[in-house]
């Protein structure tokens, strides 16, 4: 089975998801991406990716308990699956093997 | 627990009602919120929510339709109902811009109508709903007294009546009083009057504020001799003290005595009237507080779980106690618990801002009454595409909604410059308040949108979207298909009705807002620029408090005057120079209870009361109050002297009606006799209540008090000697302050600002009314007449002449008009008599300004009638007969 192409904004929200690890919601996702990457990111956006992740088959979500905090509303946790796994692996691998051999190069510009 | 703003959870939830991931979205943002109200302040979370909520409910709900379509274009399943909203929007979105010009025009009367509404709710919202920054407004009350002679709510407990409240009192906790100080300010630099309150301890507490730094007062800092504490609010520490946070601690010259300074306000805290300074009340043993004088202005908190009903009856039982306990002071005294909101609102205030609204709300209508008269005649244009496509199959349902759909749109586009109008409208009226009387209107200073000004102007403008949207769309859709499309559309009697329907109610409510407009107009020239009882150009004013400790007793009073008075002027250029207790249009006045030797009261315990004032001999001159007989006061009426009185014109026919009052006497009650030596002329003291009322005049050696205002006359720009005259007094005693220095015609106009500022806005209200209700009309005829245009046609081939074409149609306007005038005039006795209450005895129902402005407002109408009747009379008959 061929794996989905994962777009750059879409590795950074599955990666985020994996540092979060079990308890994955959106709040903690975000504060991820941005305590890694410096960005805010904005809330449509996160929603929007993993809507179209969880359409793709990368992403798997259930729904928790309703919870007094959140005005009695429950929290949707979010999963990687499998293939997206795979599919980020080849996305770091394919990257890797590009910037084999070029290190020195942009090391000297920046 | 903190709950994000109902209303854009609402709307999110809304938008997102079909969309499975609601409860996560909504919930996100509910735990998100919480964080943030709980670092950043309930306020700037609920800005947050409200760009989120509203940003998402957009966003999401696209995101997803773009995605369902991207993955599966010919899949039919999804969300219709949204579908079909969507292309609602879109084909709205491409009606509007096929019509640039409507568009515009009907955004910008919106935004005018709404702008208006908008500001005017900020108004409300900020000086009547939340004025006072306070974490709990419904817990914080007000008590005052009630009885006989007690009118206001605020100033109106005896201090004995306060402590033995204070000391019994259960469902109320903090209770604490405030009382007006004026302290006079030296440190350092140059001498300041500061406004400031005396106030018991709790008051702090009962308001939930704390200091910024030190501490707030406590029950020792009321034993007399140890009460010379004082607090500050931070914009005197900033501006005195640098905000040197090492000021707690610090000795500081209060009124000629040393105080030590205990704390400091937070920003933004200058409860009551914007005082700066507070220092503890104390009692000297010597002088124990009084029952039966009213000054006190008392405040508590409800204890936790108690109601206000229970904090009313329990202070009934104990008002009623003392009562009967101390029968003199407190007979026929009751008491009343008000919320702070309810009890320290100006009365005019309320009427007035009811004004305001009432007439933006009508302009509004009218706006709306004319969009919906455009909308109509687009609405005609498009009947036969109507037609086609009912005939079609489309249901009317959907051609509602889409019609609908694009009226609210049209509103909503509408919104944002309303909102630059409203602000605009809002700034400009923060400028021109001058900084003496912001003081006394709480919450001016925060004026400004924020998100509930946006939530309101939102909400009102998808209500007025459903007002003139809704006759046009229902008009369209409830048309006969076959006739529609039989009859070629040009004849459309039901619709033309409901034309001329629309164009009486905007005459018809448009009078009354310009009849409102000119009793406000003219009631404010009569008292800005109308006769005064004296003469206000050419003359400087200025205010001085002398504190007790450097001019304790009568005679330091007396030379401070006498000095003062030479100092002035000795200045080059000045003519003359008086001392007032208090002037007209200073906003203060002072009344005495009087005895009338050779009548006496009917009940003692009822005398009359006037104005009382204490002048030096110059003062009637200076500003030119005439006297009309007898003698003005000399230098001859000495302190060891005769005691004499000059009482005005309305005092002497009111005591004296047929009599001569020159040789008589009267007293206050147990005073010595006072002989009356002259009558002068009545003066306006103050617009608001004080016109032309009794006044008894004493020479001011004879009386000398220890707060007055300093006059000069000067043929120069008064302003002009402003320094000067600062230096004179400056030379007389340096560290006595001088405040609210500035010409009298100033004085004048500032007294008067309410005034100008309701007719400045009513003003504007009716400007565009008018102008709204005329174009309206012109619309409505020249539509009319274009519709005609066949008719007319035959008419004139048929030998009609162009007068006669003329006649006709301007014959139509006139009726209309008329109608609309009728139905406005009744409306404008209704108005006026809301004009009246909050323009007390200004603003009179006047029959020539009734009559005036119907005529005004027909001849309005007819000009604009007129214009599209000589076009129509210029027709060709050929031309329009051949259209056929």
């Amino acid at each position: 089975m061929t794996e989905p192409y994962l777009g750059e904004f879409e590795q950074t929200v599955l990666l985020a998801i994996l540092r979060v690890g079990d308890d994955a919601y959106a709040i903690p996702i975000l504060d991820q991406i941005h305590e890694h990457t410096g960005r805010r990111v904005a809330r449509g956006a996160l929603y929007t990716a993993l809507d179209r992740l969880e359409a793709k088959g990368c992403l798997r979500s259930r729904v928790g308990e309703p919870l007094a905090e959140r005005g009695g509303r429950a929290r949707r946790y979010y999963t990687v699956t499998p293939g997206a796994l795979r599919a980020l692996k080849q996305a770091r691998a394919s990257l890797l093997r590009l910037w084999r051999g070029l290190e020195a190069r942009l090391d000297s510009k920046s | 627990m903190t709950h994000p703003p109902a209303v854009f959870e609402w709307l999110l939830s809304a938008a997102l009602a079909r969309d499975d991931r609601v409860e996560m979205v909504v919930g996100d943002l509910h735990e998100e919120f919480a964080t943030r109200a709980a670092r950043d302040g309930r306020g700037r979370a609920s800005c947050w929510y409200a760009a989120q909520a509203l940003t998402l409910a957009v966003w999401l709900p696209a995101a997803r339709r773009a995605r369902v379509h991207a993955a599966a274009e010919s899949r039919r399943s999804g969300d219709r109902f949204m579908r079909n909203s969507w292309r609602d929007v879109r084909s709205a979105v491409r009606a509007l811009r096929k019509r640039r010009g409507l568009t515009a025009i009907v955004t910008l009367t919106l935004a005018l109508g709404l702008g208006a509404n908008a500001a005017i709710f900020n108004l409300i919202d900020r000086l009547v709903l939340r004025p006072y920054p306070l974490k709990d407004p419904d817990a914080v009350v007000l008590l005052s007294e009630t009885g006989p002679r007690l009118q206001y709510k605020k100033e109106a407990v005896s201090p004995a009546n306060f402590f033995d409240w204070r000391a019994h009192a259960t469902k109320l906790i903090f209770l604490s009083a405030d009382a007006w100080w004026d302290a006079n300010l030296v440190d350092g630099g140059q001498p300041e009057r500061v406004a400031g309150f005396q106030v018991t301890s709790g008051f702090f507490e009962a308001l939930g504020a704390q200091t910024a730094l030190g501490r707030t007062f406590v029950r020792d800092d009321e034993t007399f001799g140890r009460h010379h504490v004082v607090i500050l609010s931070d914009a005197l520490w900033k501006r005195r003290f640098d905000a040197d946070r090492s000021v707690v601690g610090r000795t500081i010259v209060v009124d000629g005595e040393p105080h030590v300074v205990i704390g400091v306000m937070p920003p933004r805290f200058s409860f009551p009237e914007g005082s700066e300074i507070w220092s503890p009340i104390a009692f000297d043993p010597q002088m124990p507080p009084r029952r039966d004088l009213r000054y006190f202005t008392v405040i508590g908190h409800l204890r936790p779980g108690a109601s206000l009903e229970d904090a009313q009856s329990e202070m009934s039982v104990l008002a009623a106690r003392l009562a009967r306990d101390y029968p003199d002071a407190n007979r026929d005294h009751g008491v009343r618990v008000f919320t702070l909101l309810s009890g320290m609102l100006d009365e005019g205030t309320g009427p007035l801002l009811a004004l305001w609204q009432t007439s933006a709300l009508v302009v509004l209508l009218i706006a709306c009454a004319n969009i919906a008269n455009l909308l109509l005649a687009r609405a005609t244009e498009r009947r036969r595409e109507i037609a086609v496509r009912l005939a079609l199959g489309a249901s009317r349902f959907r051609i509602v909604r889409e019609l609908l759909t694009e009226s609210a749109l049209l509103a909503l586009v509408a919104v944002p410059p309303a909102l630059g109008f409203a602000w605009l409208s809002l700034r400009a009226l923060r400028v021109s308040m001058p900084a003496n009387i912001l003081r006394f209107v709480p919450g001016f200073e925060s004026l400004g949108p924020d998100f509930r000004l946006v939530g309101f102007t939102i909400a009102l403008a998808v209500l007025t979207a459903c007002v003139f949207g809704l006759i046009p769309a229902l008009q369209a859709a409830t048309s006969e298909v076959a006739e529609t499309l039989k009859e070629g559309g040009r004849t459309a009697t039901g619709r033309q009705l409901l034309r001329r329907a629309i164009v009486v109610a905007e005459m018809s409510i448009a009078l009354p807002l310009l009849v409102a407009a000119g009793l406000g107009v003219l009631g404010t020239y009569r008292f800005v620029y109308g006769p005064q009882g004296y003469e206000p150009d050419g003359v400087l004013t200025m205010k001085l408090v002398l504190p007790e400790r450097t001019y304790p007793d009568e005679p330091s009073r007396r030379q401070f005057m006498a000095r003062a008075v030479a100092g002035l002027r000795g200045i080059g250029g000045v003519e003359q120079a008086a001392g007032v207790n208090n002037m007209p249009t200073s906003g203060s006045n002072s009344s005495r209870t009087i005895e009338i030797d050779g009548h006496p009261a009917p009940d003692p315990r009822q005398l009359p009361s006037v104005d009382f004032r204490t002048a030096t001999p110059e003062y009637f001159s200076l500003l030119r109050i005439p006297i009309q007989r007898g003698r003005a006061f000399t230098d001859a009426d000495r302190q060891d002297g005769a005691p004499v009185v000059i009482v005005s014109e309305s005092m002497a026919r009111t005591y004296w009606p047929t009599e001569d009052p020159i040789g008589r006497r009267i007293r206050a009650p147990n005073g010595p006799w006072l002989t009356v030596v002259g009558i002068c002329g009545d003066v306006i003291h103050d617009w608001f209540n004080r016109r032309n009322t009794p006044a008894m005049y004493r020479p001011y050696v004879q009386s000398p008090g220890d707060s007055f205002c300093l006059l000069i006359r000067t043929p120069a720009d008064p302003a002009s000697i402003a320094p000067d005259a600062r230096r004179a007094l400056l030379a007389v005693d340096p560290a006595q302050p001088v405040f609210e220095m500035m010409t009298m015609r100033q004085a004048l106009k500032e007294r008067t600002i309410g005034l100008r500022y309701l007719a400045a806005v009513m003003s504007v209200f009716a400007g565009i009314a008018l102008v709204l209700a005329t174009v309206g009309l012109y619309a409505v005829i020249a539509y009319l007449m274009s519709q005609r245009r066949h008719e007319i046609g035959v008419r004139i081939a048929l030998g009609a002449s162009r007068r006669d074409v003329v006649r006709l149609t301007t014959g139509q306007t006139l009726r209309l008009t008329l109608v609309g005038t009728a139905i406005g005039l009744a409306l404008s006795i209704a108005l006026s008599r809301l004009m009246e209450a909050g323009m007390i005895g200004v603003a009179t129902g006047d029959i020539r300004i009734f009559l005036g402005f119907s005529v005004f407002l027909i001849g309005a109408a007819l000009v604009a009638g007129y214009l599209p009747a000589r076009r129509a009379a210029a027709i060709d008959p050929m031309v329009a007969l051949r259209v056929e």
